[in-house]
C-alpha cells in the first residue's frame, strides 16, 4: 500500500488541530488493513519511512525488518508533486498537473514502465518509495484508492494493492 | 496546582482570563462605562463571547474616592452577581472585595472567588470563602489601607515581601478552611508599590510561581506600564501585553485583564513559545 510521506502525520508535530484530518484516517484505515495480515516492510526515503513507522505505531500494526518469504506486506511511503498550486511549497509547477495524472495511472495499473523519475525530482514528487514499490508490482495488478486529493498543492494518494503470490 | 474556582474546575495547564467588570461610576480605566447594570450586563456578554472564563465584579474603585459603605457596596453587586450566575452558569464569577459581609452575600447570590485585592484587610474573609467553598485571591499590598495611595513605600525586597505575605496569607486560607486548589496567589502589581516595585515583581515572578501556589497577575493598563513608556490610560495595552508577556513566559496561571482577546492571544503564544501549549493548527512545511 502506498501513503504520502507528509510530516504533518507525525506525532510530533501534532497541533490542537488537525490540518491532515481527513488523510490520517485514511491512511490508519489502510495501514490497519495492511498489518494485519503479515510483518509490514517500511519503504520509502529516510522521512517518509519515519512516518510509515509512526503510522504504523498509531494504528498498532507490526513493523518487520525485512520481507517475510512469500508473504510480505509493503508499506510504501511516497507522494506526487508538490508544485500543484502557487501556495505549494514548490510554487505552481503547470507541469504538475500532467505528471500526477501519469503516475496515479502507473500506479492504479501496475506500470514498471513508467519512467519519468526525473521530472518527478523537478517537481518535488518522493518517489523513491514508488520505485521501489513498481518493480515489486506484477504487472496488471488493480489499485484500491481510498484518499486522492491535493490540500496543500501536494499530490497525496492512499492506495492498497493486494497481490496474490 | 489545580484550579477548584468554586464550582468549576481547571487542569494544572490551563491558563485563566479573569475580565473586568466595574459596577462603579468612576474606576480608572472605564470611567464608569459599565455602571449601568444593563451596561455591565453586556459587558458581561462580550467577554463570554470574546472567550473569557471568569469576570471579576467590582463595586469598588480602587483609588481614594467617595465612600462607599458595605449596603452601597452589596447595592452594587449582589443581585448583579445573580443575574450573571443565572445567565452563564458555566462563567467563573468572581467577586473584587475586601469586605467579608459583602462576600458572604455575593456567595449567597453564586460568586465562586472572592478576590481580596487588599491583601486581607478583613481577617473574616477567609471564614466566608471557607464556609461557601469559594476560592481566595490572596494579594500583596504591603500592609496598605484600602483605597490608599502608596507614599514612600520602600521594601528591602519586595518580591521576598510578595511571596512571604501572600503564601502566609494561603496558609491562613487552607487554615481556616478553604480547599487548597482554591486558594491563588497575587503579587498586585502598584497596591502599595512604586512602579520600580511593579517591574521587579514582573521580572521576578518566576519566584512567585515557584512557590507551587497558581498566580494571579492584574497588570492591564495599571500605573507601572504607563510610567515605564510615559503613556496615559488608553495608550497601555502595548506595554501590557508586554508585561503578559513576561509573566506567561514566569508561568502566570490567571490574567486580570480589561482586554481579552488581546491578552488571551499573547499568552497563548508564549505558552506556546515555551512548549507548553502546542500550535493551533500546523502545517507549514509539513505538507
Amino acid at each position: 500500500m502506498l501513503v504520502p510521506g507528509t510530516l504533518a502525520l507525525l506525532p510530533e508535530y501534532a497541533g490542537l488541530a488537525d490540518p491532515v484530518l481527513d488523510l490520517r484516517l485514511a491512511c490508519l484505515e489502510a495501514v490497519s488493513w495492511l498489518g494485519s495480515s503479515s510483518d509490514v516492510v517500511v519503504l520509502g526515503d529516510e522521512q517518509g519511512t519515519r512516518v510509515g513507522h509512526a503510522l504504523l505505531a498509531a494504528a498498532g500494526a507490526p513493523a518487520g525488518a525485512r520481507p517475510a518469504e512469500g508473504s510480505a506486506a509493503y508499506l510504501v511511503v511516497g507522494n506526487g508533486s508538490a508544485r500543484r498550486s502557487e501556495k505549494a511549497p514548490g510554487h505552481l509547477d503547470e507541469r504538475a498537473f500532467a505528471f500526477d495524472d501519469g503516475l496515479r495511472a502507473a500506479l492504479a495499473s501496475s506500470d514498471a514502465n513508467w519512467s519519468s523519475y526525473d521530472l518527478g525530482a523537478d517537481l518535488l514528487a518522493s518517489l523513491d518509495g514508488i520505485r521501489e514499490l513498481l518493480g515489486l508490482l506484477p504487472p496488471g495488478c488493480p489499485a484500491v484508492i481510498d484518499y486522492d486529493d491535493d490540500p496543500f498543492g501536494v499530490q497525496y494518494w492512499v492506495m492498497r494493492w493486494r497481490c496474490e503470490s | 496546582m489545580t484550579l477548584r474556582l468554586g464550582r468549576h474546575h481547571f487542569p494544572d495547564d490551563a491558563t485563566l482570563m479573569m475580565a473586568i467588570v466595574n459596577r462603579t461610576p468612576d474606576s480608572f480605566y472605564d470611567k464608569g462605562a459599565t455602571w449601568a447594570e444593563d451596561k455591565a450586563f453586556d459587558r458581561v456578554a462580550q467577554v463570554v463571547d470574546e472567550g473569557a472564563e471568569m469576570v471579576d465584579i467590582g463595586g469598588i474603585k480602587a483609588a481614594p474616592g467617595e465612600f462607599i459603605d458595605e449596603d452601597e457596596e452589596k447595592r452594587r453587586v449582589v443581585d448583579f452577581v445573580a443575574r450573571v450566575r443565572s445567565a452563564y452558569p458555566s462563567l467563573v464569577i468572581s467577586v473584587d472585595t475586601w469586605r467579608a459581609s459583602v462576600g458572604r452575600a455575593v456567595c449567597q447570590a453564586g460568586a465562586d472567588v472572592l478576590n481580596d485585592a487588599w491583601g486581607g484587610a478583613d481577617p473574616e474573609l477567609v471564614d466566608v470563602a471557607a464556609a461557601f467553598g469559594a476560592a481566595i485571591i490572596c494579594t500583596h499590598t504591603g500592609g496598605a489601607t484600602p483605597r490608599t495611595r502608596p507614599y514612600r513605600v520602600e521594601y528591602d525586597d519586595v518580591v521576598r515581601s510578595a511571596i512571604s505575605d501572600t503564601v502566609a496569607y494561603a496558609y491562613r486560607a487552607v487554615a481556616a478552611g478553604v480547599d487548597r486548589r482554591s486558594v491563588v496567589i497575587d503579587p498586585a502589581h502598584d497596591f502599595g508599590k512604586n512602579t520600580f516595585h511593579s517591574l521587579e515583581l514582573t521580572r521576578r515572578l518566576g519566584e512567585m510561581v515557584d512557590t507551587g501556589w497558581p498566580v494571579l497577575v492584574s497588570l492591564s493598563n495599571k500605573d507601572f506600564v504607563g510610567e515605564s513608556l510615559d503613556l496615559p490610560v488608553g495608550s497601555r495595552l502595548t506595554g501590557t501585553l508586554a508585561a503578559t508577556a513576561v509573566s506567561a513566559l514566569a508561568g502566570a496561571r490567571i490574567f486580570r485583564v480589561h482586554e481579552v482577546v488581546e491578552t488571551r492571544q499573547t499568552v497563548d503564544m508564549v505558552n506556546t513559545i515555551a512548549g507548553r501549549r502546542p500550535p493551533a493548527r500546523a502545517i507549514r512545511g509539513l505538507q
